[in-house]
């Protein structure tokens, strides 16, 4: 059996979607009292992993010992009744509602009558003991993002929560909540909590945690007290794998610049400061690669070269023209293809069939009909021809491109991104989800792109495909390209320490740096 | 659109289906009875305006065996209306009693379409060959039930929820602040518009806003007790309107003037039957029964109901009329030189309060 | 841990698609459903439903004056309702249909008796113009904080339809009183060239003209212009519509305007046809029994024809059921009946209720047994 020490224990567990395995005989060992950390690229399995451990899923084999007992759980509520609970990065907190009513929302007890002042007392109670500062009577949407995060953990801990997983929790955190909250997290630490800590930023790791564990494909690769590794070490697990170089390729000949961004600064979904001052170039028939963890503002940036958001500072040229903030129609009208993040959500209408989707970027053009008309005859023979070129397979031209399959969706959205007049391409994760001949098809789409002299942005989290492709990688942390290497200059290691926010060669960015630098 | 198609196939199938069963042959296989039709712009349930012209027509069904009457309510002012009354006069009815102002161009619209059906149009001012009006000397009953406010008031405040600002309501606004005038000249009267004719809610919430004014009787013009109840619970006094209305407020209503349609139904379905009709234009007072003095509540003394009952015999006798000058209007111009008496037009168009009457009329 | 418990739990899953049969079945579904509570009702309070069925049937539909009146009550729902399906396609709720239609009526009124005088050909396009012109423009009211600031469209409009009202309400009991008329709220009357002609000896009006040709226009529009493209695209997806380069807040304000203009269109036809004066009473409720006609109609310009059609026959049917003694308070719910099983059906029909195994009880059993290995 396990042993007591441990407040959790994860043995040899493994998890299969359809398709996918998450988790592939992963381990994992948190002390009590301990800040450990878990870290891994997107997809690495720590979701998967921390989902078990809130019995939000079970693993199909392998075992989960909580203080040294097996347990099996089937819903949050069996992981809270064990005492371990979850902070998601997306708060589920009722905003019309107060501190105090979110923190007893959902709790069995008391059933009828509800008096707040009990509650407010211990909520007060919990701020004093670990600097959770806030009012039990504020409403939830008068709350700063820093301060909704408390409400997170200030419920979890009236839930008797003694194992607490936070999930990237200083994503959306200033510099100074992140301090804050890293105090909180010391002091529950000393108090006998146990705390999980999630996170992609190695400085932010080594400043936090008492031990860390990286996780790659779904397998933890490498266990150790924070002490006794450095950042090198850590982003090298985490990236791992062996890759092979580049493949050979005559250097390309790069035109004038096609695409230049200025100092870029943009706001986020939830008003931070998404893109913080960023500068790049790309020029005809390159492709410049944009490497990073997600959430670093890599779709703010393509939504704002796109005209998609705001630009608070900074300039974007397209073409050697201020297209600055101009409206959307305006920059697809100056020769800006965009295959976007969202593929269904935002590169294609789900509900609609093929034919209208397939004009979305042309249909004010004579081609698919004169004037103010759309002639169907001309739009369906416009939508067989892209099919055909690009080899979609569809049903129908009448059949709703939801009910098409990821690869072939993405093949028509690319075909007609292609086929609109641009010599400019914004692609964001372009092969996402595909499967190996989708994604093979996508690359021969870009690269043909390239020889014809198109310049391609290609942001993307799939250091292969960006190596495989690129003429030049540049790594976006936190708003920013934190460095840039010419393909034939790539080399792994750096582009991971520079994904964690290190770049080797400068100084090391974002909070904690002087640990950072101390540890490496 | 599919669906809706569908909606329609299933409909014209039940009403084929219907057509071989033919049941619907029943009302018309009855024996021929003398049909009159009435719409109504309520319901008879509101213990208003529509309750009294009902049970006018109910008295008129005793009186004429050999009539059935045929009615629809809630029928608004619109389009609708002449509908209604086009379907009455092809349901056979002879005669048709509209009983609310706003029916009076769709009155006309569809008397001509009927040249032998005879049309009666409650509260109108237009006529035709077929088409009579019908009214009462409301302001008669009004200007005693102002006697018995004027009489009760201590704080000489009186509210009055008025309906909307038309000729007729301010008639009876005017008249009984005539009433209240003559035993205390002192009390003034408040309008509270509420610009409804059936609507509880905002009805008693005006006459709460007249309560908090210092008003200490409520008089009203709509078709609801709610002003009487609003009354009641601050143990204030009312004097309702159309129908009595003790029974929803006995502690605190007074009296009220009502409406007594049934004499007159009864004499025009018969002159209808008889071909004596004519057209006209109808106005009855006291003296013809069509208007009257609700039953007095407990609270009202001796004194107040004979100081009413004496006037009452006046205007019966036609010895006294509410609007004979001198009368000055509320900015303290003489309207009604001493001497004259208002004619019947201008009455018909008032647009302007008398001495204590506080409020405001839109122009 | 609730080891051989099979916990079940009923489920409502998507149906995607909605079955075409089930699609068909449905409004037939709905309708029987309504009729077997509906009569039940009436059977409970003394009533034989088939009679008082047959009743508003004939009233209707039964001969052609039903039919007639039927279609007089059409004309506003379907133009109202018309363009709150345009709007609707763009997921936009015109809520304020009734204050547009009253504006409309106002505008046309304020032509016909500011020119007396003046022949038919040259007082009704007047009217017309005005009428469309007053309700697109107060339709805008909400459009443009709507398109500019994100200002829900469905608080605006329908506040601005109080403000529409009382303003009929004000000029009615105020300037536009006709001293002709004693002082009773209403204006003076229209001229006769100033009345929109009407069909034969009915009722029906040149505004079932117009609703047709609405009807034609917008399907056309919606089908095979760009702008009816950008009007599909912007419904099924915003986010997709902004990235194609589509101006959002240029089609709300289009939008919106046109489905106003219809509402003002049907509010000038409704006072120049009918009423042939402003009186504070034009509307029963039209502008919002439009939106449930919208609906039911899927949006589609001619299914609002139809179910137009359909709804007058409803409101005028239930009158006819007076005739057998029915109250009105009972014809009411017995509409409201009909209404809540066609909406009910339809929306259940998007679902299915199916039993299924509560969540994680399948996979329990293998757990359990890889547990007992594993102590084994």
């Amino acid at each position: 059996m396990g042993t007591a020490e441990n407040a959790v224990e994860i043995r040899n567990v493994t998890k299969r979607f359809p398709g996918v395995v998450a988790s592939n005989g992963a381990n994992l060992c948190v002390r009590r009292g301990e800040i450990h950390a878990l870290l891994g690229e997107n997809g690495a399995g720590k979701s998967t992993l921390m989902n078990m451990l809130t019995g939000l899923i079970r693993p199909d084999s392998g075992e989960i010992l909580i203080n040294g007992e097996r347990v099996s759980m089937r819903s949050p509520a069996d992981a809270i009744a064990l005492g371990i609970g979850m902070v998601h990065q997306h708060f589920r907190l009722v905003q019309t509602f107060t501190v105090a009513e979110n923190i007893t929302l959902g709790m069995p007890t008391p059933r009828f009558r509800l008096d707040m002042a009990p509650i407010e007392r211990e909520v007060s109670e919990f701020s004093a003991r670990y600097g959770l500062e806030v009012n039990p009577r504020a409403k939830v949407w008068q709350l700063s993002v820093g301060e909704q995060q408390r409400v997170e953990i200030i419920k979890m801990l009236y839930r008797g929560v003694r194992v607490l997983i936070l999930d990237e929790p200083t994503a959306v955190l200033t510099p100074n909540e992140v301090k804050e909250l890293f105090d909180t997290m010391r002091r529950m630490a000393a108090a006998g909590e146990t705390l999980i800590f999630i996170s992609h930023k190695l400085d932010e790791v080594m400043s936090i945690s008492d031990r860390v564990t990286v996780l790659r494909a779904g397998k933890d690769v490498f266990t150790a007290d924070t002490a006794s590794t450095n950042v090198r070490e850590l982003a090298s697990k985490m990236v791992g794998r062996e890759l092979a170089p580049p493949p050979e390729r005559p250097r390309g000949v790069f035109g004038r610049p096609v695409l230049e961004v200025d100092g870029l600064k943009a706001l986020g979904d939830r008003g931070e400061m998404a893109l913080k001052g960023l500068s790049l170039t790309v020029r005809e028939g390159e492709i410049h690669g944009i490497a990073g963890v997600a959430g670093n503002g890599q779709r703010e940036l393509a939504e704002t070269i796109t005209g998609l958001r705001r630009a608070l500072e900074g300039k974007v040229v397209i073409n050697g023209k201020d297209y600055t903030n101009r409206r959307p129609r305006a920059i697809i009208e100056a020769g800006v293809s965009h295959i976007p993040e969202d593929r269904l959500g935002m590169g294609l209408a789900g509900n609609l069939p093929l034919t209208d989707n397939a004009i979305m970027k042309d249909y004010r053009e004579d081609e698919i009909g004169p004037g103010m008309v759309i002639d169907s005859g001309r739009a369906t023979a416009w939508t067989r021809d892209l099919v055909s070129r690009f080899q979609v397979k569809a049903p129908t031209l009448r059949t709703p491109v939801r009910l098409l399959s990821g690869g072939n969706s993405q093949k028509l959205l690319l075909a007609r991104e292609a086929t609109h007049d641009h010599n400019v391409v914004v692609a964001v994760h372009p092969t996402r989800g595909l499967d190996v001949g989708a994604t093979e098809a996508v690359h021969d789409v870009l690269l043909a792109q390239r020889s014809s002299g198109v310049g391609i942005l290609l942001i993307s989290e799939d250091l292969e495909e960006l190596i495989v492709l690129c003429d030049r990688i540049s790594v976006m942390f936190e708003g920013k390209i934190i460095g840039s290497l010419e393909r034939e200059d790539v080399d792994i290691d750096r582009i991971g320490l520079m994904m964690a926010g290190i770049d080797p060669q400068g100084a090391a960015h974002g909070k904690g740096a002087d640990q950072v630098e101390a540890g490496v | 659109m599919s669906s809706s198609k569908k909606l329609l196939v299933f409909i014209t199938v039940l009403v084929a289906l219907a057509g071989l069963v033919r049941l619907n042959g029943q009302s018309y296989a009855a024996e021929e009875k003398f049909k009159v039709g009435w719409i109504y712009i309520g319901h008879p349930g509101d213990a208003g305006w529509t309750l009294a012209h009902d049970e006018g027509r109910k008295y008129m069904e005793k009186q004429l065996p050999w009539v059935e009457s045929i009615y629809v309510e809630a029928v608004p002012e619109t389009s609708d209306a002449e509908r209604m009354m086009t379907e009455l006069a092809r349901k056979g009815c002879k005669i048709i009693f509209a009983t609310s102002f706003g029916y009076m161009d769709y009155v006309q619209n569809v008397a001509k379409r009927f040249p032998d059906v005879y049309f009666e149009h409650c509260s109108g001012f237009k006529t035709a060959d077929n088409v009579a009006t019908y009214f009462g000397r409301i302001y008669e009953p009004r200007y005693l039930s102002g006697i018995v406010a004027g009489s009760m008031t201590k704080s000489n405040i009186i509210g009055y929820v008025g309906a909307f600002p038309i000729p007729e309501v301010v008639r009876g606004i005017n008249a009984f602040a005539l009433g209240v005038k003559s035993v205390n000249p002192n009390a003034k009267v408040k309008v509270v518009w509420t610009n409804t004719w059936y609507d509880p809610a905002t009805e008693k919430e005006a006459a709460k806003a007249a309560l908090d004014a210092g008003a200490d009787v409520i008089a009203q013009h709509q078709d609801t007790p709610a002003p009487m109840q609003a009354a009641a619970e601050r143990g204030k006094y009312g004097v309702s309107y159309n129908s009595p209305m003790s029974k929803f407020a006995p502690n605190a209503v007074l009296t009220g003037p009502v409406w007594n349609w049934g004499p007159y139904y009864v004499s025009r379905v018969q002159a209808a039957k008889d071909g004596t009709w004519t057209s006209g234009d109808y106005w009855g007072g006291l003296k013809d029964g069509i208007v009257d003095l609700a039953p007095y509540g407990p609270m009202v003394p001796e004194n107040v109901k004979k100081l009413v009952e004496t006037k009452k015999t006046e205007i019966l006798a036609g010895k006294f009329h509410p609007f004979a000058g001198p009368i000055k209007d509320n900015k303290g111009v003489v309207r009604v030189p001493a001497g004259t008496t208002m004619t019947d037009a201008q009455l018909l168009s008032f647009d302007w309060f008398v001495e204590n009457v506080e409020g405001t009329l839109p122009n | 841990m609730g080891k051989g418990l099979i916990r079940l739990k009923l489920v409502f899953e998507k149906r995607d698609p909605v079955p075409v049969s089930y699609r068909v079945a449905s409004p037939v579904l709905a309708v029987l459903l309504a009729l077997v509570l509906g009569a039940i009702f009436l059977a409970a309070s003394g009533f034989s439903p088939l009679g008082v069925y047959l009743e508003m049937y004939r009233g209707a539909f039964g001969d052609w004056y039903g039919v007639s009146e039927t279609l007089v009550t059409a004309i506003p729902l379907a133009l109202c309702g018309m363009g709150i399906a345009l709007a609707g396609r763009m997921l936009l709720w015109n809520v304020g249909a009734e204050g547009q239609f009253h504006m409309g009526a106002w505008a046309a009124a304020w032509v016909a008796l500011s020119m007396p005088d003046a022949p038919a050909w040259k007082v009704l396009p007047l009217m017309v113009l005005a009428g469309v012109a007053a309700g697109a423009a107060w339709a805008l009211l909400a459009a443009v904080p709507r398109a500019y600031v994100g200002v829900s469209e469905i608080i605006t409009t329908l506040m601005l339809n109080y403000v529409a009202i009382n303003w009929i309400e004000y000029l009615v009991h105020g300037p536009w009183r006709d001293p002709a008329s004693l002082n009773f709220p209403l204006s003076a009357p229209f001229s006769d060239a100033a009345r929109l002609p009407m069909f034969g000896y009915t009722r029906i009006h040149w505004g079932l003209v117009f609703a047709i040709i609405a009807a034609i226009v917008i399907d056309l529009t919606l089908g095979r212009t760009k702008w009816g493209y950008e009007v599909k695209i912007i419904g099924e997806s915003p986010r997709a519509a902004r990235y194609a380069g589509m101006s959002i807040e240029r089609n709300i304000i289009i939008t919106m305007a046109v489905t106003g203009a219809l509402a003002g269109l049907a509010g000038m036809a409704e006072v120049s046809a009918i009423a042939g004066r402003m009186t504070r009473q034009l509307s029963p409720g039209y502008g919002y029994s439009a939106i449930i006609v919208a609906w039911l109609a899927k949006l589609n310009p001619y299914g609002v024809l139809l179910v137009s059609a359909l709804f007058g026959g409803l409101l005028v049917g239930g009158y006819s059921a007076q005739f057998l003694g029915v109250s009105a308070a009972s014809v009411n719910m017995l509409q409201g009946l009909m209404l809540f099983c066609v909406l009910a059906t339809e929306a259940l029909g998007r679902y299915r209720l199916r039993i299924v195994p509560a969540a994680g009880s399948d996979g329990d059993s293998d757990a359990d047994r890889q547990g007992a290995r594993a102590d084994g």
